[in-house]
């Protein structure tokens, strides 16, 4: 079996936006997930509250991005300007949030590492499709 | 004769030939000879070679026939989607790139002779903005991101006052050297640096709007609201993409980076950006 045909690249953005997304439902600090955090919030703080849903709505763009070039190769541009969009949201939810969770980031939950790995995994498979579309284009 | 076509523009003597009489209408054998600056033998025998592509009228000159000028019009359309593959003209299916081709000012960035004045005014006043901005909002800025990290750090020191307002400058030649670095090290493009370098401010455009934008919230006490609060980083992550676009189509057009390219040197410089803000902020 060739091993190609199942770790098709696209698989690297489908997996990195699905972390993002199911991290908001894993612990992230103090025990709490994110969607606890943004519930809590809610009934304290509302104009914070809605960051908290910020690696949600990440994921989701991302994988809506990804899926787009599944539906057509040609869209591979314009999936990484919406990765763009999508990893946005994500960078400013980290941006406001690890400053005021440095001192707990050592003990932080399975959450947190999952949406760091999916950022991760959603970076390089930008970096891939791009790449990937400059050998197919030598190679023709 | 298909064979023929493509066996006669298989040579560049022959190509140059074609080009030499296509641009002049005719030519003669002895204005072939100046111009080629080969011996009559191989010319003689390129001219055979272009039999269906020429032809020598009863004036002795020679003209481009009906295959000819066909052959002569491909040549000059490749040569020139070769040399400069007008980036700018190019019509796109996508709604996304579509819209982001829209807001870009195309005339401006690839500036040509006579325009390079607007150019500069224009990037001379989006610099003095930009300054005018981050000095409003009181926000330091790293590449395409603003943080108020800095704001803690007011002192009487004049000069290191002065440093921290005129960072949108520096902030800006710092943004250039890094891309002209990567296209020089890693694509090998040195080309254009100067016509790079004069619409490189239009980077900043879509993020000068932003600090209005912004500006205007602070001074109405809008952000105070969870709504317009959320609204400030939504404007800041589609502002930002169209920063981003508008660097990709000026490495496009100026340093002749394909799109691929161009996107990945945005999408590495961004998110090292952002890295080095997270750093300072830990």
């Amino acid at each position: 079996m060739n091993i190609k045909s199942i770790f098709d690249y696209r698989l690297l953005g489908l997996t990195g936006s699905i972390l993002l997304i199911i991290s908001q439902f894993f612990s992230w600090f103090s025990g709490y997930s994110l969607m606890e955090r943004y519930i809590i919030a809610t009934s304290v703080d509302i104009s914070n509250a809605f960051l908290y849903l910020f690696p949600l709505i990440s994921g989701s763009i991302c994988l809506i991005a990804t899926l787009l070039i599944y539906f057509k190769l040609e869209y591979r541009i314009n999936s990484v300007i919406v990765n763009f969009v999508g990893f946005g949201f994500f960078l400013i939810f980290i941006f406001e949030l690890i400053p005021q969770e440095i001192d707990y980031i050592t003990s932080a939950g399975i959450g947190f590492y999952m949406s760091i790995t999916g950022a991760i995994l959603i970076f390089f498979h930008n970096l891939n499709i791009l790449l990937t579309r400059e050998k197919s284009k030598e190679g023709s | 004769m298909e064979s023929n076509f493509y066996y006669a523009l298989g040579h560049d003597l022959r190509r140059r030939i074609i080009k030499i009489i296509g641009d002049n209408e005719f030519s003669s054998f002895t204005a072939l000879k100046k111009e080629l600056k080969v011996s009559t033998g191989t010319i003689y025998h390129h001219l055979d070679a272009l039999s269906q592509l020429i032809e020598q009228g009863k004036d002795k000159k020679y003209y481009l026939t009906e295959l000819g000028q066909h052959a002569y019009d491909s040549l000059q359309d490749n040569i020139e989607s070769i040399i400069s593959p007008d980036f700018s003209k190019k019509e796109f299916n996508s709604p996304i790139l579509k819209s982001l081709m829209f807001l870009t000012p195309k005339k401006i960035i690839n500036y040509e002779k006579g325009y390079k004045i607007y150019t500069v005014i224009f990037s001379i006043s989006l610099l003095i903005l930009g300054l005018i901005f981050c000095y409003l909002n009181d926000l330091f800025p790293i590449l395409l991101f603003f943080t108020n990290l800095f704001q803690s750090f007011h002192t009487t020191n004049l000069s290191l006052e002065i440093f921290f307002n005129v960072f949108f400058i520096i902030n800006f030649l710092l943004y250039y050297f890094i891309n002209e670095i990567i296209c020089r090290l890693v694509y090998k493009k040195s080309e254009n640096s100067i016509k790079f370098f004069l619409s490189f401010s239009l980077t900043f455009y879509p993020t000068i709007i932003y600090l209005a934008i912004r500006y205007l919230f602070n001074e109405l006490y809008l952000l105070d609201y969870s709504v317009i609060s959320i609204l400030d980083n939504i404007l800041m992550i589609i502002f930002q993409v169209w920063a981003l676009w508008l660097l990709t189509f000026n490495l496009i057009v100026n340093k002749h980076l394909k799109v691929e390219n161009a996107l990945i040197i945005s999408l590495i410089i961004h998110y090292g950006g952002f890295s080095i803000i997270l750093a300072l902020s830990i």
